[in-house]
């Protein structure tokens, strides 16, 4: 049950690293506007790190939980927390810096930091 | 020490020294730009300004920008177009080229405004938002103070003392009630007028090359 309930969210979470992995591809021309504020979290430092997009990092990690989530032996169980623990630190990361340094939120990144919460307390639950 | 606990122990671990190497790569990249480090703006040198025209009076295309000063955007779109649209079609007299200061990000935004106008009334408007962007801060961390302000003007070549005593309430107004009239809800945003025809607007964001070009023809 909590192994489904991780691939459940896993899921989400691929779609929304996906959607954020696209965007950040296509290089849509951003702009701040009126009602919405600025792309400034998009078009900030912090979206890359060591010159690889934070959002495609995010897929590929997602990708990797799934991967550990097919099997159900101790290792994997070990593997899919430790990934999960490492996403939701980063995502805890990218939310300081959202609000402290950049005063922007993004909420696709703020959904995704929340699957990576999920996670985490479901793969910590796994292993108990 | 019982398996459970073991195994929870390992996957904190591993997951603290990935964590921790990526928090230390993602927190050492970039660099900011402080109110002592704007750089002295050369763009537009040996342009005539007039009133916040750049370029030409007479040129037969007008360009207009609409920016906020604390737009990171506007900030990359200067940094990207303007300089060979100001070596290609301002120098050579087709385009002239306006400026109309919104303030909808914050305060610092308004704060910038108000100094612009300040720099505008002395013919240094074009280079006091060049040098005011070369120093951005992040949006409305209060870095617009009275120091900052007076080492952008610094860099421009704009009297401090005048520019922060400048009200700029009516440029404020215009650019209002411009955007609004055109239906600008986003900065940067472009229009172009031909003689004394309305503006149209041709785009938002950091426009390419070729776009503008195709615009300005």
């Amino acid at each position: 049950m909590t192994r489904r309930a991780a691939m459940a969210v896993s899921g989400v979470g691929l779609a929304i690293a996906g959607y954020l992995a696209v965007v950040h591809y296509a290089g849509a021309a951003p702009v701040c506007a009126i009602a919405h504020g600025c792309a400034t979290v998009q078009k900030s430092h912090y979206a890359e790190l060591a010159g690889v997009p934070v959002a495609l990092l995010g897929l590929l990690g997602y990708v990797a939980i799934l991967a550990s989530l097919a099997h159900d032996g101790e290792r994997a169980r070990v593997c899919t927390a430790g990934l999960a623990f490492a996403g939701f630190g980063f995502s805890a990361w990218l939310t300081y810096v959202e609000v402290a340094e950049l005063h922007a939120i993004c909420v696709w990144c703020v959904g995704s930091a929340l699957c990576m919460t999920a996670l985490a307390g479901l793969s910590a639950a796994r292993l108990a | 020490m019982s398996n459970p606990l073991r195994r929870l122990l390992a996957a904190v671990t591993a997951a603290a020294v990935v964590t921790a190497a990526a928090i230390a790569v993602s927190a050492s990249g970039g660099t900011k730009h402080t109110a002592a480090t704007a750089p002295v703006s050369t763009t537009f040198r040996g342009i005539p300004e007039h009133a916040g025209v750049l370029g030409n009076p007479n040129a037969p295309i007008t360009l207009t920008e609409y920016v906020d000063l604390q737009c990171p955007i506007c900030a990359e779109a200067s940094e990207q177009t303007l300089p060979w649209l100001v070596q290609n079609d301002v120098r050579t007299g087709k385009v002239k080229l306006q400026i109309r200061t919104l303030h909808f990000i914050g305060p610092d935004s308004e704060r910038a405004a108000r100094v612009a106008s300040g720099a505008k009334a002395q013919g240094r408007l074009w280079p006091f938002v060049e040098s005011f962007y070369a120093a951005q801060g992040q949006e409305n961390s209060g870095y617009v103070t009275d120091a900052f302000l007076r080492s952008v003007a610094k860099a421009a070549g704009v009297n401090a003392d005048k520019a922060l005593a400048a009200g700029g309430q009516a440029d404020l107004d215009q650019a209002d009630s411009d955007a609004t009239r055109l239906g600008v809800t986003a900065t940067p945003t472009f229009t172009v007028a031909r003689g004394d025809g309305q503006p149209k607007v041709i785009g938002s964001g950091v426009l390419s090359r070729a776009a503008l070009e195709k615009a300005l023809r």
